[in-house]
């Protein structure tokens, strides 16, 4: 360890850890350190999205957040949406509709999906299209992913 | 990326008193969503970052004052400005801004200040709180200043902010009887940095254009006041004709520099269409209460 090290303690879904974390660690290294590989940097300039995770109740890139800055805060990963053993009703949809080729990409857009439907529960193409303009699919599986977050909004509303 | 100091202050205060004024490798750190880039591709490599995620919630606060102004404190984050009802009242452009500004998750972690202090050309809230005539407050060791944020940029990434002083406040004032406008022009995707960002700001009386604040951004070296087309537009009618002759005398004004988003003599001709288009927008919008 050198001298820069900071400890560092949060919830991560649900449980509360405490770390060592080098001042120079983004978020993705840190999840990766604790083996959740389902946040992952690709582009690593905040672009694509595949890196996603819920800081604080808020979607961040985890490629452009500094390790460091999570300390007292509440950190939720793809990892954790079935935690109750069943698929989330996004996490169904995107299957259902076939959001996904090769699925690097399938993480960011769920936990982004999650988010939009908790602020607009019925969003409008465009909305859709707005809230996600920050997440890339290189399969280009827009028209399904589109297709999943519209089915995923209706069956929540059923719930 | 390499190890550095990573300090987290509890006060405005002592964040100062961290920095250091002779010291190019100690920052402070907002959001850090330009920093970690410039660390990621190794043009910055600090000795010491000062983080101001832990300082006062005041620096957090958005209020509206009584006469209409706007105070918004430096660490709000960009999504919080973007959706806050104050905002919106008092300058609905700032909201249709950030609609095009990233993307949601880099609008969630960064900063006001952040985005102020980086001295990007590119970005777009500094042109458009300058031409709604905002003011950055602004704290050192030897006490506190006010800057139009017109007036904070001294070139290309370049701000006048000394190394130990930090953006606290933006104040924005009351916009009663003006109207607003920004456009930015990208050439090759809809999210591309800009190639141009327009932004204006009118007072219109019985028809015609009582004052103006027109900024132009990217194109240039920095953001620029387009004086001479302002003193073109004062006391004109509200019309085509107008903002016509005001794009041809912008484009003459403009200081305008080339780059792999397109050449000078192209984003000439994009500044005389975009200014008239933007003035357009101003003009024929709804102006505040
Ligand atoms: C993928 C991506 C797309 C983007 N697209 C756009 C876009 O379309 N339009 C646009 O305008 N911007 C865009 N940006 C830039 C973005 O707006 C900035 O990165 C962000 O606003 C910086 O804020 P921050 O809080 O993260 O700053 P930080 O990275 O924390 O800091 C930036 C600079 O400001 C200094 N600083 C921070 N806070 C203060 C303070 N209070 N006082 C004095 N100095 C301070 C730091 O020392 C540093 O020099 C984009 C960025 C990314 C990553
Ligand atoms: S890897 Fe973080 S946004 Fe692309
Ligand atoms: S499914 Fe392959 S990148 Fe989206």
């Amino acid at each position: 360890m050198n001298q820069h090290a900071k400890a560092i303690s949060f919830v991560l879904n649900g449980s509360k850890t405490e770390m060592l974390v080098q001042t120079h660690e983004n978020l993705v290294e840190l999840l990766g350190r604790l083996d959740l590989y389902g946040a992952r940097e690709s582009c690593g300039q905040g672009l694509c999205g595949c890196c996603t995770v819920i800081v604080d109740d808020v979607a961040v890139s985890g490629c452009l957040y500094p390790a460091a800055f999570v300390d007292g805060k509440t950190i939720t990963t793809i990892e954790h949406l079935d935690h109750d053993v069943q698929l989330s009703p996004v996490q169904q949809a995107f299957i259902e509709e076939g959001a996904f080729q090769c699925g690097f990409c399938t993480s960011g857009f769920i936990l982004m999906t999650h988010k939009l439907l908790e602020q607009k529960p019925m969003p409008t193409d465009e909305e859709i299209r707005d809230y996600l303009a920050g997440n890339l699919c290189r399969c280009a599986a827009y028209p399904e992913i589109i297709n999943a977050v519209k089915s995923a909004a209706t069956k929540m509303a059923r719930t | 990326m390499i190890s550095f100091e990573l300090a987290e202050p509890k006060t405005l205060n002592e964040a100062i008193a961290l920095l250091d004024a002779e010291d190019p490798e100690v920052r402070p750190i907002s959001g850090g969503t330009a920093l970690m880039l410039m660390m990621k591709s190794g043009v910055f490599r600090p000795s010491r970052l000062v983080s101001l995620q832990k300082v006062e919630a005041d620096y957090s606060r958005i209020e509206r004052g009584s006469n209409g102004s706007l105070r918004i404190g430096a660490m709000a984050s960009l999504s919080q400005v973007e959706h806050s009802d104050e905002v919106r009242r008092v300058a609905p452009v700032i909201e249709k801004t950030m609609r095009h500004l990233s993307n949601v998750r880099v609008r969630n972690v960064a900063r006001l200040g952040g985005n102020l202090a980086h001295g990007d050309p590119h970005m777009d809230l500094p042109p458009v709180l300058s031409s709604l005539g905002a003011k950055a407050i602004v704290a050192g060791p030897s006490g506190q200043r006010e800057i139009l944020i017109e007036a904070l940029f001294s070139g290309y990434y370049e701000t006048v902010l000394k190394r130990d002083e930090l953006i606290t406040f933006v104040e924005v004032p009351p916009q009663a009887g003006w109207s607003s406008s920004y456009i930015k022009c990208t050439t090759r995707s809809a999210d591309d940095w800009p190639a141009l960002g327009i932004a204006c700001s009118l007072r219109i009386e019985g028809g015609s254009i009582g004052d103006v604040r027109l900024m132009i951004s990217a194109a240039t070296e920095k953001l620029t006041r387009l004086v001479s087309t302002e003193k073109v537009l004062r006391g004109q009618k509200v019309n085509e004709a107008t903002f016509e002759r005001a794009g041809e005398s912008a484009m003459a004004e403009a200081e305008v520099i080339g780059d792999s988003r397109g050449s000078a003599s192209y984003k000439s001709e994009l500044v005389r269409v975009y200014v008239r288009r933007a003035l357009r927008q101003a003009g024929l919008g709804e102006t505040q209460p």
